[in-house]
């Protein structure tokens, strides 16, 4: 009898101790916390590592100057002054720095700025959400042009001598203004006898510059083109092509989202996704890069984790009479300079 | 008298076992019959905003097939021509061949609108799509971000112990209300076609980002 209760009790505590010794194994084998991964194939990972990688040979530009940060906590757009001032808008506010970094100036506004330009005389022009406001360089109020509507999110602006052109997102059209504000004309609507296809803007990103030949340039960043365009409204050419594989062309669904003309005439275009600030001639041959995504954001490929992340603002470009190149970092809100490497 | 004695420890041996199985199946049934109310009354759902679209989705649900599915917020989509949901990274071509598809199984479909632009529309396919997220790290890289994943309470079997959720390495998963089961994305006004993250603060936010990007670093690492 005692023989047959001490086996009982043995195989009682055999078996628990078997019953345990799973529960172990299972807890150590079985991935619960999803640190092994999804165990997908390879036809389910996502990799831009290798587009996103840019030959050395292609670029033409040097960061000599650490960034200048801009204390914005959302940085939106950038401008040169004739003078070389840095402008800045973000934050309910225009900043402006010297080459040095040094923070020169501030005008305060009453909402979030979208955009700007400094004119030859110094006035300052704000794109807001819906309307352009001049400012002296004192930050006085000079004017409140009209508003320009519910659905207009105004995302570029440039300045001649007589004319302020104006791009709106929203409408996807360009307004020309003269520079007491009264609108001129509408350019770049669908127009069949003028052979214009229209704006494609699939996202907020619409940028405009006036060119040194007179004529406006215009992003059609669903297209992946940038167009002339006269005063008048006309179309006289346009140049761009799509690839994600190709350097030449412009990657994604819509790019570029910002560009500036140098003085030779040259563009510099930035693109987002796949982040690339490149250089293009007058005609539209690229000629070299400035800085890709490893340059600018220390990644090659993805640069982004979060949809918050990936969402958030294209960077922008600016220039000035040294051809020296502005970029605007909206993600660190920051101003990197890059300049021209010196053939040898 | 020793046999005896050990009659009275077995005897006591299964009284006492009995008795901890009784316990423990009342407290466990307690236990189940209070979260049952509790899971009656919320559901499980992925929040867009924290979502990173790690796959985990696809392969952690118990049932065969994910009840995750990507949804698409038209209101935010660029319509665009070229979308990087659709296509692959190195498309051949741009046209709906499945070589240029970036769906391992096909579930987006792409239609022309007419107009004289060239918008495109781009619907889910639900019972292809598995909800790995793929077309998702595609539209939110180049596009406006209005693919996403959401647990799809059509298939759903609301488990007390989501495996998925467990398994989510940005802790996106949450228990929302049974009344308001979707978490969708919203149109910004201002900015057009941006993402809500409004109602996270700071710290989470900083914590998202955290997250997300620890686990970008292993699957780049991996």
């Amino acid at each position: 009898m005692k023989t047959r209760l001490g086996t009982t009790n043995i195989k009682i505590l055999v078996a628990v101790f078997i019953a345990i010794a799973i529960g172990v194994v299972a807890i150590v084998k079985l991935d619960t916390t999803g640190k092994k991964g999804s165990g997908l194939g390879e036809e389910f990972t996502y990799d831009l590592e290798k587009l996103g990688i840019i030959d050395p040979n292609l670029i033409l530009y040097k960061e000599p100057a650490p960034a200048i940060d801009t204390g914005f906590s959302e940085s939106q757009s950038i401008a040169v002054a004739p003078d070389g001032s840095i402008y800045i808008a973000g934050d309910k506010a225009i900043r402006f720095f010297a080459e040095s970094g040094n923070l020169l100036g501030e005008i305060k506004l009453a909402d979030m700025p979208m955009c700007l330009t400094v004119a030859g005389d110094g006035k300052i022009y704000v794109g807001m959400k819906d309307h352009v406001e001049i400012y002296d360089g004192q930050g006085k109020r000079l004017a409140t042009w009209q508003n320009l509507g519910n659905d207009a999110v105004l995302t570029s602006i440039d300045v001649s001598k007589n004319d302020v052109f104006v791009a709106d997102a929203g409408n996807r059209i360009v307004y020309h203004f003269n520079t007491t504000g009264n609108l001129i004309n509408r350019i770049g609507g669908k127009d069949k006898d003028k052979k214009i296809s229209g704006f494609f803007i699939p996202s907020p990103h619409f940028d405009l510059a006036i060119g040194n030949d007179g004529l406006l340039r215009v992003a059609n960043p669903g297209n992946h083109r940038i167009e002339a365009y006269t005063s008048e409204g006309d179309l006289e050419f346009s140049w761009g092509t799509f690839s994600n594989v190709n350097i030449e062309g412009f990657c994604g669904c819509c790019n570029p989202v910002n560009f500036a003309i140098l003085a030779d005439k040259s563009f510099v275009t930035c693109e987002k996704g796949l982040v690339r600030v490149k250089i293009y001639d007058q005609d539209g041959v690229f000629t070299g890069v400035v800085a890709g995504s490893k340059q600018l954001t220390g990644k090659a490929g993805r640069i982004c984790s979060t949809p918050a992340e990936c969402q958030s603002r294209a960077f922008d470009v600016a220039v000035d009479a040294h051809e020296r190149i502005f970029v605007l970092d909206t993600n660190k809100n920051v101003v990197r300079i890059f300049t021209k490497i010196k053939e040898e | 008298m020793t046999e005896n004695k050990n009659d009275i420890n077995r005897r006591h041996f299964l009284r006492s076992s009995l008795w901890a199985a009784g316990l423990t199946g009342l407290g466990a049934a307690a236990g189940f019959l209070s979260r049952k109310t509790h899971a009656r009354n919320t559901v499980w759902q992925i929040d867009p905003e924290i979502c990173v679209a790690c796959g985990n989705c696809a392969t952690y649900c118990v049932l065969e097939e994910s009840a995750v599915k990507c949804v698409h917020a038209h209101a935010i989509c660029g319509y665009c021509r070229i979308c990087f949901g659709f296509f692959g990274p190195e498309p051949a071509d741009i046209n709906e061949a499945a070589e240029n598809q970036l769906c391992p199984t096909g579930a987006i479909i792409r239609k022309y609108m007419k107009d004289d632009h060239p918008y495109y529309e781009y619907t889910i396919d639900e019972p292809l799509c598995m909800g790995c997220g793929k077309c998702v790290l595609g539209c939110n890289t180049f596009g406006n971000g209005s693919l996403f994943l959401q647990v799809r309470h059509d298939r759903c079997l609301n488990c007390n112990e989501c495996s998925i959720a467990a398994a989510c390495p940005s802790g996106a998963y949450k228990r929302v209300p049974a009344d308001k089961p979707y978490l969708l994305k919203k149109v910004d006004t201002v900015r057009n076609s941006e993402t809500d993250q409004t109602h996270l603060s700071k710290k989470e936010k900083r914590m998202i980002s955290k997250k997300a990007r620890r686990f970008s670093n292993g699957v780049d690492s991996a």
